[in-house]
């Protein structure tokens, strides 16, 4: 069993309820036994009772913003000033940089969407050179025809104009058909003068 | 439809609409092509050239042949609308037939048939370009050979053009 010494000494506690729960156990089972200290238990109670009744406390309204407010105006070092500011302009910075990349993707998908009617709106030439198109097409197939076509008489020219050492480039006829009596007819094309000449060796 | 698409259907119609009305009028209004041709005797006479052939067409023949002597035999010029012929005497009683069948952008299309009288010489299908000149040779005449140039040139007749102008007969020539 605990000594009175020892129990008077956490009587206060135990009156606040502040001890630990073995201890408070030990407290109550030698208050059961013991007057000395149930009484100067009693008169713990009644010391703390006097206490709160003379004692006014102070209004707590307003306290937390006073206090806020004084911490606020407590001077900030300039280290840590600096270090604010630098906080903010980074902050600053990531968000203007999230939103210019956000209005470069929009700008970006509105060019794509917008671009094909922008040409066709805008620029009546690239339209016209649409509706065009066949046509040129057509006229590179009819030149392309043209030069097979001209293939078996450009053959002959290079073949007559080897005597002379020149090669007929262009001509100013494209021969596709050509039939005659006589076996053999020479066909060339002089360059200079773009002349197509049609030779047919008389047989008599 | 937006009003774009609105446009460019009315655009795309009257597009349309022009480009098969001028093809209704080309159509109505055959082109013209006009048809040059020279019979030149070349030989080795020592005779030197005509001065009626002009400068032209001397460079032209002593470009591609080598004779010394070349002489005008007949000049002869005559137009016609296309798929008509034309119908040139040539000296030595060789006839040319000449068809021009279509105008081709730049280029003449035609048949050319060549005749030693009644007998064909020669058949030949080609598009000559315009203002282009053809050169037929070979058939003996006098003491040389004889060389015929044909020239073709096509004319854009215009709304109507065939009437205003003169056309000659397609088997009638003009000779000098």
């Amino acid at each position: 069993m605990a000594e009175c010494s020892e129990i008077g000494l956490l009587l206060g506690a135990f009156e606040d309820a502040e001890l630990e729960p073995h201890e408070m156990q030990d407290v109550a089972y030698h208050l059961a036994r013991c007057d000395a200290c149930t009484s100067l238990l009693g008169d713990y109670a009644s010391i703390g009772r006097e206490l709160r009744s003379t004692v006014e406390l102070p209004s707590l309204v307003g306290f937390a913003q006073s206090v806020q407010k004084r911490i606020d105006n407590l001077p900030v070092p300039m280290g840590r000033r600096v270090g604010r500011w630098f906080g903010r302009l980074g902050e600053q910075l990531n968000s203007g940089l999230a939103m210019g990349t956000a209005m470069a993707a929009v700008a970006a998908l509105t060019v794509l969407v917008l671009t094909p009617y922008l040409r066709r709106s805008l620029s009546p030439s690239l339209g016209q050179a649409l509706v065009k198109a066949p046509a040129v097409a057509s006229q590179q197939l009819a030149a392309a025809a043209r030069d097979v076509e001209a293939a078996p008489a450009a053959i002959a020219v290079a073949a007559n104009a080897a005597d002379s050492g020149e090669l007929a480039s262009d001509s100013h006829a494209v021969i596709s058909k050509l039939e005659a009596e006589m076996p053999s007819v020479a066909v060339w094309t002089e360059p200079r003068s773009d002349t197509t000449v049609i030779w047919l060796p008389d047989q008599q | 439809m937006t009003s774009t698409h609105r446009t460019l259907t009315v655009l795309l119609a009257v597009l349309f609409a022009v480009s098969a009305h001028g093809s209704a009028e080309a159509q109505n209004h055959p082109r013209l092509v006009e048809v040059r041709v020279d019979s030149v005797v070349a030989s080795d006479t020592n005779g030197g050239v005509d001065v009626r052939l002009g400068h032209p067409m001397t460079r032209r023949l002593q470009g591609l042949f080598n004779y010394n002597t070349y002489r005008l035999v007949s000049h002869q010029n005559n137009h016609t609308k296309c798929g008509d012929i034309l119908e040139f005497t040539l000296p030595g009683g060789r006839i040319l037939h000449v068809q021009p069948r279509a105008v081709d952008g730049d280029m003449i299309v035609m048949e050319l048939n060549l005749f030693d009288g009644a007998r064909p010489m020669m058949t030949t299908d080609l598009k000559l370009r315009n203002n282009g000149i053809l050169m037929i040779g070979g058939p003996r005449y006098e003491q040389g050979m004889l060389i015929i140039s044909i020239g073709a040139s096509s004319a854009d007749p215009g709304p109507g053009s065939l009437n205003d102008r003169q056309v000659a007969s397609p088997l009638g020539s003009r000779t000098h």
